[in-house]
């Protein structure tokens, strides 16, 4: 029995080592996107359900969902390949449209008599630098927990949220087939005219 | 610097010459999102009928939700709504049977019991505090045709019922075999105190018990789509394929 490993036993251990260092490290980062989405969830929630002030709720959330949302990534990706035949002036504008369309969405849909009871899974990586954290929210009015999966996306600012599922539904997705058509018949401009007009309606409200 | 061809990334809508293109961090994200193919043939006719009941959720269905909803307290609306979910569990324990799914027929079985004894004949969902019990998903049968691999087929607007596609509605047909509240109507079942008036109140009362949600729902997505009849079409779609893999 040879007591000093081989040269081809130290290369597998420590090809081993490297490869658990890197899991670890991974695994430690996409905890990093856990806890990035459990304070931002939790920071909305509170200003949702701290009474209401003379603000309406999208305003008073957006700087939390600001924070916490890469707006312009969900823009690019909700706008789709259309996106290339935006001038600058064009994605910002579409860029910022969009990022209200999205707030004012987003408030509605957190808007409720009760608060929500929410059950945080634990993120899968699925790259080297974006990852999945499945949730299930419980509202007053549902009888079935729904399946809400975020996606986040590691910038050089943190963790930020680029795509929400709600049941299996893409918040991107259904904008990109939504905004695919409208692009390819009238270009930037019918999707700034399209935003444009869906802002300037009444905002809902829910008996 | 990336090369790749422009059909990979503008879908079914690109031409086929294949364009080099310099792929920036903004296009890597174009790349990311699937492109949904969507099955869509009778679009013009399905537009009309989404428009037509469009109207009829504003001038008809909305007014009798938000009245019944003024009338019938939540609590009450939840109870009645429990009730008929209750009564449809012969539904979702066949088509679990059918596909395949032996523990989730035994939890349905298991909520059933539970539900309609402790949860005063399905009234209160009392399997919601049994962990082995919740969040069962419910199966049906434009399900179980996709789990024995039978694909959607193109997608249909119904009048009154809305979204649909081939296979969900040879589904509906399947589920209304299925559900407890049809079997006198075609004639499963032959007991006196079940009349035909009888069934169609209870299934009216379903019906309308559920448009307040069902109604705010729509509303919703309308609010926020910039085309509604894409968004929903392409939730609907997407959602029921993630039923199917559930």
């Amino acid at each position: 029995m040879a007591l000093n490993p081989s040269r081809s036993t130290l290369k597998l251990a420590m090809m081993l080592l490297v490869v658990s260092a890197g899991r670890q490290s991974s695994a430690a980062s996409v905890d990093d996107a856990g806890a990035v989405l459990r304070s931002s969830v939790e920071e909305i929630l509170s200003i949702a359900y701290s009474g209401r002030g003379n603000e309406t709720l999208a305003v008073r959330v957006r700087p939390a969902l600001e924070k916490c949302f890469a707006f312009d990534i969900v823009t690019r990706q909700a706008m789709g390949p259309g996106w290339r035949q935006f001038s600058a002036t064009e994605q910002k504008r579409a860029t910022d449209l969009f990022s209200e369309l999205m707030i004012r969405t987003y408030s509605a849909r957190v808007v409720g008599t009760q608060r929500p009871k929410i059950v945080f899974g634990s993120p899968v990586a699925t790259a080297s630098d974006r990852c999945e954290i499945p949730t299930r929210v419980t509202t007053s009015t549902s009888n079935e927990p729904v399946a809400v999966v975020y996606r986040m996306i590691k910038l050089p600012a943190g963790w930020r949220i680029y795509d929400v599922l709600i049941e299996g539904v893409s918040f991107v997705a259904n904008y990109r087939a939504q905004f695919d058509e409208l692009i390819q018949k009238g270009g930037a401009l019918a999707a700034i005219r399209t935003l444009e007009a869906k802002l300037a309606e009444p905002v809902p409200s829910h008996s | 610097m990336l090369c790749l061809s422009g059909c990979a990334i503008s879908g079914k809508h690109s031409t086929a010459k294949s364009v080099s293109v310099h792929l920036s961090e903004g296009d890597a994200d174009l790349a990311n999102v699937p492109e949904q193919k969507t099955n869509d043939p009778w679009q013009s006719l399905n537009r009309t009928t989404f428009g037509f009941n469009d109207r009829l959720n504003t001038y008809a269905l909305r007014p009798v939700a938000h009245g019944y909803a003024a009338i019938v307290p939540n609590r009450v609306r939840t109870g009645v709504s429990n009730f008929f979910d209750n009564l449809n569990y012969p539904v979702r324990f066949i088509n679990s049977v059918l596909q395949g799914k032996i523990t989730r027929s035994a939890q349905e079985t298991g909520k059933f019991v539970v539900n309609s004894t402790a949860g005063v004949g399905g009234l209160i969902r009392v399997s919601d505090h049994i962990s082995s019990l919740a969040d069962v998903p419910a199966e049906d049968f434009g399900q179980t045709l996709g789990v024995w691999g039978i694909a959607p087929g193109p997608y249909l607007v119904l009048p009154v019922l809305g979204p649909s596609d081939c296979r969900d509605l040879a589904g509906f047909a399947g589920d209304f075999a299925m559900s407890p509240l049809n079997w006198h109507t075609i004639g499963l079942i032959h007991y006196g105190f079940i009349t035909r008036p009888l069934t169609i109140a209870l299934s009216t009362t379903r019906s309308v018990n559920g448009l307040p949600k069902a109604v705010e729902s729509y509303d919703q997505m309308k609010a926020e789509a910039v085309d509604p009849y894409v968004a929903m079409r392409n939730g609907y779609l997407s959602y029921r394929a993630e039923q199917v893999k559930k």
